[in-house]
């Protein structure tokens, strides 16, 4: 074999120095808040609330770890909220007094999120619609679905669920150490077949067919997952409110996104952050303190979160300009 | 010629679909429910449907230009909120508070408009900003007043019945022609279907695609406070939420008015058929003894099925 | 130079019958027979639009055949990308299908990725996989931790190359993988080529540079019109003869005759014209009634001289319409200052598809048949019908919808919202790609009646034929800045390929 000839590296294109840099924003947006609260409230820094802190934003940061994976894919999930809705009413209205019956129904409504992921993402693909208007779809009808099951907030959670979403370990809520289990699961799912196969499809849909990935499956498999964590989302719900409610999910579709999106994830699908989305979902929960420790009316939080989920946006479109121009 | 015909039908075969499926779920109800085919059930079917219908067009606009607009809910509702508190039940006050409510639609449309056009913002995640952020400026300017009763101006103009149709439907009428008129007969109509069909195209050809795209969000925020208006007159007063069950809705009527969701493809008479057509469905809701959430899901399952049957058509189309 | 010997085994490597695939009613390809043999370098010739990438499509798997059949190695294909990769079908393609957000070595051994007992991908071994490989191939210079959004167009076209290769396929397919690197590279590129096909693999070379494809095939095989119209031995095949079967039809025939007639009035005064490393210090003039060439290789900034001269691309210069001082820096200035551009792709940038010719026509001239924002449309409907007919549009009324039209009628729908409109300084990107002959002698002949009129025309084309037969001057881009001018005597074939290689002086 004759020796083949040697290259070297050609003009590598400039690298601005501000698409370099991993976008700081949630975690430098979460100091200064956690810094504002603090100021009037010392005991804010502690161990103690750092696990109501956590109780707080949990049912954001499970649905968020979702919407970001779709998001990774190139997609877009509203359907979590109805996702949410229904798994609470089904919760409050099926679990009875607890026991095997309720484990059995854990599973179950693991399982049904899973499955109307799957859907989700069999429509999507299958009949070639965009994400935003059939999840738009499915939201409606889940939640249509869930008025009937439990027209009002209501119904019954067996006194062994609320102790257990309650418990702690070592001073630590057990949900501090769920969220060790995210991360496993993060680093597990970036690392398989099928996470690599996500980011390549939003990354590059048309290279990754090439490339030959399995869309369907992959597409499907993608928003599943969403629907499942949506799912753990509505079951960690009623460990907090003790009840069902058929329209608690709504409230959440907007701030899945948008923690998404301050985390640094790119909404046109290819790249994540999961850690910048628990930040983000921590930044839009904190959000919620600082406007009760100033006492400034409640409805500013959700004021904020739009504007920062805005800017977020925007900031994103920014660096992704500057890149191709520099 | 017998040609020129065929050509045209089948060029428009998604708006007379929907309108041949309105007329014949209408008699096939009508066979069934005694009553509901009477004058004053039809007057309240189209005066219902009126409410859809506008909101509807401003979302139609905003679909054929390639965007969404998600912000209705809000809009409507923050209109609707600040005219019945301003007024204060006073006619009179109308005269300032009305230019007030509708310059500030136009106004969040024009911002929703400017996110997207220029600075490049996804339409779903900028108007769903927009929709929470007014949501939470009017909860914190007007939540706990003590009126919310219309002022009986509007309720009058909404209502009131004038040639066999209420006033309300009249409305409707007129801001369809409009929209027709806009979208068949002008140049900004001529636009509208190039930005939506294909950008880059539109950008060779000279034309000015964000002053096009912007136009649209603004009709769009105009179309939802004018439902707001008209749903305070028909209910007698605003309440804080009742325009959220409007955003599934625009979207439903659209999409089973036979436009594209993708852009480019459609008419707002498609959403006249569209508006219609959900209108009978839910219109049975309550005569079937069903509860509201059926509203929700039938809202979803016309998006899915009519989206769903326009895409196998495409694929046939193209394949 | 090729040293092996080429014998014609059997059976063949790549086996095509009868294959036939249209879009939307527009073939792509007819019937078209193939075989390519173990051992051999292939090269497959054709202008834009003559079936090659559609061919390259089906043998890839990205695209089914409506009729016929495709084998390799015996084995028949007929699945999609996974099922050609499986069966040893491997392709650098035109469009780099690498997955930007992913290192290079994730990509090169995407979906072939060394696993951990656990199921998950070992990043370490992924790594040392890709130097291992980089050693053998002599890549030099570029980490394999480096995500490839981030890397040069040319580091990612070694980068496919260097995937393709990677898993020793038995078809390899090089489809203008060689157009950004520069010549060291392209040797290396060839070479790798080479040992595949020593090695018993077939090699299918799709270039548009002429010399590369005879430096290393050993049969050439012509695509037209959306045929396979010949397989030749390179040994025993002319340039002349390789050009005229490209073309269908001696050169010399196809065009109209030159009208060397001059004013002298300048209607377009461009200096100074630089858009980041793309276009550096271009100038040039555009008389009245003169057609000024825009030729080189590929990518070498002719599309970004066109756009930037239409306002659709950002860049810095100075340019005087008639005269006076212009800033052009959107379309709309650009129609307004009396520039208009027929873009390169008509069906993604040109044309409404799912429109009717009128509502093509007209869409650059909206302002002119309003009024008060309402549209005339007797108005439209005689403008439009008189310009169709003028420029003979074959279609059934102008209400007929642009996908429905053929290629040529397709560019003449284009060509008729531009003279509608009152630019008098055309800017035309390859108007005759991918069009039959018939028409393009339509265009040719448009083109010199435009230029009777007064037009002013800017033409890029690919094709250096076209170029010398209609530029009454040709200015050749080299690397984004001018590397000559040619006129009168200069102005030829020979010159022009000079010129783009950079071996052209006064």
């Amino acid at each position: 074999m004759t020796p083949p000839a040697q290259i070297e590296s050609h003009k590598r294109r400039p690298r601005s120095w501000l698409s370099e840099v991993p976008i700081p924003m949630p975690y430098i947006a979460l100091a200064i808040l956690v810094a504002m609260v603090t100021t009037q409230r010392p005991s804010y820094l502690s161990v103690a609330q750092l696990n109501l802190t956590t109780l707080e934003a949990f049912s954001l940061i499970l649905v968020t770890v979702g919407q970001t994976i779709v998001i990774l894919s190139g997609g877009l999930d509203l359907s979590v909220g109805g996702v949410i809705n229904l798994t609470t009413v089904l919760a409050a209205t099926q679990f009875g007094r607890g026991g095997a019956h309720m484990v059995v129904w854990i599973l179950l409504l693991l399982l049904l999120g899973l499955a109307i992921g799957a859907v989700n993402g069999a429509v999507v693909r299958r009949l070639r619609m965009q994400p935003f208007v059939v999840t738009l779809a499915t939201w409606s009808i889940l939640s249509g679905v869930s008025l009937l099951i439990l027209p009002t907030p209501g119904g019954q959670i067996p006194a062994s669920w609320l102790s257990f979403g309650n418990m702690t370990v070592g001073g630590l809520s057990i949900w501090v150490m769920g969220l060790a289990g995210i991360a496993v699961f993060w680093v597990s799912f970036t690392r398989r077949p099928l996470g690599r196969a996500i980011k390549a499809l939003g990354s590059n849909s048309e290279a990754a067919y090439l490339a030959g990935v399995r869309v369907a499956p992959t597409v499907v498999g993608a928003y599943a997952l969403c629907g499942l964590f949506a799912a753990a989302c509505g079951l960690f719900l009623t460990t907090q409110t003790g009840g069902g409610s058929p329209i608690i999910g709504n409230d959440f579709v907007l701030p899945s996104v948008a923690a998404t999106a301050i985390g640094g994830t790119r909404l046109t699908g290819g790249f994540a952050s999961l850690a910048g989305a628990i930040a983000g979902a921590y930044v839009l929960t904190v959000i919620n303190d600082v406007v009760f420790t100033f006492g400034i009316p409640q409805a500013w939080s959700i004021v904020l979160s739009g504007l920062l989920l805005v800017m977020a946006v925007f900031l994103g479109e920014l660096r992704g300009l500057l890149h191709r121009w520099a | 010629m017998m040609g020129d015909r065929l050509k045209w039908v089948r060029r428009n075969v998604g708006t007379l679909g929907a309108y041949a499926v309105a007329v014949i779920l209408f008699s096939a109800i009508t066979a069934f429910v005694p009553g509901f085919g009477s004058a004053a059930h039809i007057r309240f079917l189209l005066l219902t449907a009126a409410f859809v219908g506008v909101v509807a067009l401003g979302q139609t606009f905003v679909i054929l230009g390639g965007g969404f607009d998600l912000s209705i809910p809000w809009t409507l509702n923050a209109v609707s909120t600040i005219t019945t508190a301003l007024c204060l039940g006073h006619d009179t006050r109308l005269l300032w508070v009305l230019p007030l409510v509708f310059g500030l639609a136009a106004l969040i449309g024009l911002i929703n408009g400017v996110g997207v056009a220029i600075f490049r913002i996804s339409p779903i995640i900028m108007t769903m900003a927009m929709n929470v952020i007014g949501q939470g400026l009017v909860v914190l300017g007007f939540s706990g007043l003590s009126s919310t009763k219309s002022p009986p101006l509007i309720r009058d103009m909404v209502n009131r019945v004038v040639v066999e149709l209420p006033i309300g439907v009249w409305i409707w009428l007129l801001l369809a022609a409009i929209a027709t008129i806009l979208l068949s007969f002008t140049g900004f109509g001529r636009r509208l279907y190039a930005v939506g069909t294909n950008d880059q195209v539109s950008r060779f050809a000279g034309i000015n695609i964000a002053a096009t795209r912007i136009a649209t969000y603004v009709i769009s925020g105009v179309c939802a406070g004018i439902a707001g208006l008209m749903l305070t007159g028909f209910i007698g007063e605003s309440s804080l939420g009742f325009g959220d069950p409007f955003l599934f809705a625009s979207v439903a009527a659209v999409a089973v008015g036979g436009a594209s969701v993708l852009g480019g493809q459609g008419h707002y008479l498609g959403t006249v058929a569209g508006a219609l057509i959900l209108t009978f469905l839910t219109g049975l809701l309550p005569i079937l003894n069903l509860a509201q959430g059926w509203l929700e899901i039938i809202y979803g399952l016309a998006i899915l099925v009519t989206v769903g049957i326009a895409n196998m058509e495409r694929f046939r189309l193209e394949a | 130079m090729k040293d092996h010997a080429v014998e014609v085994a059997s059976p063949a490597a790549l086996d095509a019958k009868g294959i036939s695939k249209s879009f939307g009613g527009i073939a792509a390809l007819q019937h078209v027979d193939f075989s390519g043999s173990p051992g051999e370098v292939h090269g497959l010739l054709g202008e834009n639009g003559a079936g090659k990438s559609t061919f390259i499509k089906l043998i890839v798997g990205a695209l089914r055949p409506d009729a016929g059949t495709i084998s390799v190695f015996g084995e028949a294909l007929g699945g999609g990308p996974r099922r050609a990769r499986r069966l040893g079908v491997a392709a650098v393609l035109q469009e780099i299908p690498l997955i930007p957000d992913l290192t290079v070595a994730q990509n090169i051994w995407f979906r072939d990725e060394p696993m951990h007992r656990l199921g998950m991908i070992s990043e370490r071994r992924l790594l040392s996989m890709t130097r291992t490989l980089f050693e053998r191939l002599g890549v030099e210079g570029i980490g394999p931790s480096a995500l490839v959004r981030e890397l040069s167009l040319s580091n990612r076209q070694v980068i496919a190359i260097s995937r393709s290769v990677a898993h020793s396929p038995r078809v390899l397919i090089f489809d203008e993988a060689t157009s950004a690197l520069p010549p060291k590279e392209v040797e290396w590129a060839l070479s790798l080529a080479r040992d595949i096909a020593r090695q018993g693999g077939l090699v299918i070379f799709i270039s548009h540079r002429l010399r590369e494809v005879r430096t290393v095939a050993d049969r050439i095989t012509i695509f037209r019109n959306s045929r396979a119209v010949g397989t030749y031995r390179t040994e025993e095949v002319s340039d002349d003869r390789l050009i005229t079967e490209m073309l269908g039809r001696p050169p010399q025939m196809l065009y109209p005759p030159p009208q060397r007639t001059r004013t002298t009035r300048l209607m377009l005064e461009v200096r100074g014209l630089n858009a980041g490393d793309r276009l550096k210090d271009v100038a040039l003039d555009v008389r009245e009634g003169e057609i000024l060439g825009i030729g080189g290789l590929e990518g070498q900034g002719q599309n970004e001289l066109l756009l930037a001269l239409a306002g659709l691309r950002p860049a810095r210069g100075e340019i005087k319409v008639n005269g006076v001082g212009m800033n052009i820096s959107s379309s709309r200035q650009a129609l307004r200052a009396g520039i208009a551009l027929i873009p390169e792709d008509r069906q993604s940038q040109g044309l409404l598809l799912t429109k009717s010719i009128r509502h093509n026509v007209s869409l650059s001239i909206l302002g002119g048949i309003t009024r008060w924002g309402v549209l005339n449309l007797t108005k439209e409907t005689h403008l439009v019908e008189s310009m169709t007919k003028r420029l003979n549009v074959k279609a059934t009324d102008i209400d007929q919808i642009a996908r429905t039209l053929s290629g040529g009628n397709q560019q003449k729908v284009l060509m008729a919202r531009v003279l509608l409109t009152k630019a008098r300084i055309l800017l035309l990107n390859d108007p005759a790609r991918g069009v039959d002959v018939g028409t393009k002698a339509d265009i040719f002949g448009l083109l010199r009646q435009l230029t009777a009129e007064g037009y002013g025309i800017v033409l890029h084309s690919t094709d250096f034929q076209e170029l010398v037969n209609l530029s009454d001057r040709l200015m050749i881009l080299r690397g984004g800045s001018i590397s000559a001018i040619l006129q009168g005597d200069d102005l030829t074939e020979t010159n022009a390929l000079s010129a783009s290689v950079g071996n052209w002086t006064n």
